[in-house]
């Protein structure tokens, strides 16, 4: 019977329908995102991820590109509008990196944020939310694999 | 509850492709029904898996002189031929509280039960295994794949092999081996088999087909309601037909991931071992164990199953070829752990090297243009 916990540092913010983080850095002002650690869980290791090229206009709610795990495909989802200005080479070369450690050296890509004071408001971002929000969405997929078991 | 049930016959690849597609888009907004749609495809077509590269997965040559399609399912996984023998198996359905959060394989096991349902009242005791297959005595009988769309639909494929033209399928899709030979179709048919194989009965696909509809209906308990495209959803088809499955960009879209053949020879105590894998950078697509050796070929399947779209880090590759190694122990005969170790890693320095020698690093990731997402 699974009865999984998973960890959502505090220090960022998390989209509730795609479980993807966007952290800013406070030195440069990008906005860091990422994957959390419960939805990697349902993926298992990343076999491909195809992102869009630097310099990429993207828009909350698009999709931008893709990944694929065990033979399931699934859209990546912009948390965040602004220009893409990075990708994390590492991840590139491996993307099972992201299984790995998904919080730091895992991250996915950079974006020069346009809206995001706005849209940080959709996202889980309260501290005190954080650690609650994530673990009601544990409990809801362990509820969902247990009833499928 | 209800899914519609629509049937198709002989339809073209990009047709069979953009209708799951589009219609399972639609089902994430409420806008059409749940459906199970049980097809085949005009003899014959390829298909190469979401990331796959087309020219490292398929003989462009010989399909262009022979009139074989060439296209990309959304789905992940290997390189497939679909015809009229192949019955084709596309769940299209919202995401719901029981699929959202459901791991991959989880997800895939649930709905191949509609599958298994199925064969088994044929007569054949077929079990879902390793990675995302369903397998009748270690032969792959079905290959099974998933895609979630960013509007809550859930794409669920199967390709069910009512019967499977072998040679045919080592002329259009591309192996590790040089040449067609009787070894080696020996070889794919000990790792697949077919329906009416296991029948030892010439089935239509049609009764097969009438099957599978039972299997989704009894192992879901719903009523499937027989139906067709309405006129939006035709629409819809047509549209992601044009601009994404009848697109050269979206199909010939090449990978930055390279792609290398690795192999070695090792004369051991309990025989030759030929090991060969095909990696896409850190990741074996493909593992094949041969060579001059007594063991069961269940045990050799198994173990190759294990090792495709898995890791090639060296500690990943020990610990799973040294688990499924002891769940056959007595199966290898002289063949010992650490020489079968040996061999696969061997084989995965060499393809390791070439990658190297590409110039290329090994990346898990290309890049397309964000339009071809639906």
């Amino acid at each position: 019977m699974a009865n999984s916990t998973f960890s959502a540092p505090t220090d960022r913010a998390y989209d509730r329908d795609t479980h993807l983080w966007v952290k800013k850095d406070t030195t440069t002002g990008r906005l860091i995102v990422g994957i959390d650690a419960l939805m990697l869980d349902t993926f298992g290791d990343l076999a491909y991820i195809q992102l869009p090229e630097v310099g990429t206009p993207i828009r909350r709610g698009d999709a931008i590109g893709s990944l694929e795990a065990a033979k399931m495909t699934s859209e990546i989802i912009a948390p965040v509008s602004g220009i893409l200005i990075g990708v994390n080479e590492a991840v590139l070369q491996d993307p099972m990196k992201v299984n790995q450690d998904p919080y730091e050296s895992g991250w996915l890509f950079a974006v020069d944020g346009t809206d995001w004071e706005n849209e940080r408001q959709h996202l889980v971002h309260d501290p005190a939310e954080i650690a609650a929000w994530m673990q009601a969405e544990a409990e809801r997929m362990n509820a969902q694999q247990n009833l499928d078991a | 509850m209800t899914w519609r049930l629509i049937t198709e016959d002989g339809v073209s690849a990009a047709y069979g492709l953009a209708a799951d597609e589009a219609v399972t888009q639609r089902v994430g907004r409420d806008l059409s029904p749940q459906t199970v749609r049980l097809y085949t495809y005009r003899s014959h077509c390829a298909l190469v898996g979401r990331f796959q590269t087309v020219e490292n997965e398929v003989h462009l040559d010989y399909c262009r002189r022979h009139g074989i399609e060439v296209n990309r399912r959304p789905t992940g996984g290997g390189a497939i031929i679909m015809g009229a023998d192949q019955l084709g198996v596309a769940l299209m359905l919202a995401r719901s509280d029981r699929t959202a959060y459901g791991r991959a394989r989880e997800i895939m096991a649930q709905f191949s039960r509609g599958l298994l349902w199925a064969l088994n009242e044929l007569g054949i005791r077929a079990a879902f295994r390793r990675k995302n297959d369903l397998e009748v005595d270690c032969r792959k009988i079905a290959g099974l794949g998933l895609y979630r769309h960013p509007q809550g639909g859930l794409l669920f494929h199967a390709s069910l092999l009512v019967d499977l033209d072998i040679p045919l399928m080592l002329r259009v899709l591309k192996t590790p081996f040089e040449k067609i030979s009787d070894k080696q179709i020996r070889t794919v048919a000990e790792r697949m088999t077919t329906v009416r194989r296991e029948l030892g009965r010439a089935i239509e696909v049609a009764e097969v087909r009438e099957a599978v509809a039972r299997g989704f209906a009894r192992a879901f308990e719903l009523e499937l309601t027989p139906g067709t495209f309405d006129a939006d959803e035709r629409q819809a088809i047509r549209e992601l037909e044009t601009r994404k499955y009848r697109n050269p960009e979206w199909i010939f879209q090449t990978a930055d991931v390279p792609e290398a053949e690795g192999r070695a020879v090792l004369k051991t105590d309990g025989g030759l071992l030929d090991v060969r894998v095909s990696l896409a950078g850190r990741t074996i697509k493909a593992a094949y164990i041969r060579g001059d050796f007594f063991a069961n070929e269940q045990a050799i399947t198994d173990l190759e199953a294990h090792l495709r779209w898995h890791s090639s880090d060296p500690a990943a590759v020990r610990e799973t070829v040294s688990r499924v190694y002891h769940q056959h122990r007595h199966d290898w005969s002289l063949i010992s752990l650490s020489s079968l170790c040996e061999a696969i890693e061997q084989a995965i320095e060499h393809g390791a090297h070439h990658l190297n020698q590409s110039g290329e690093q090994p990346y898990g990731c290309f890049v397309t243009p964000a339009r071809y997402h639906a």
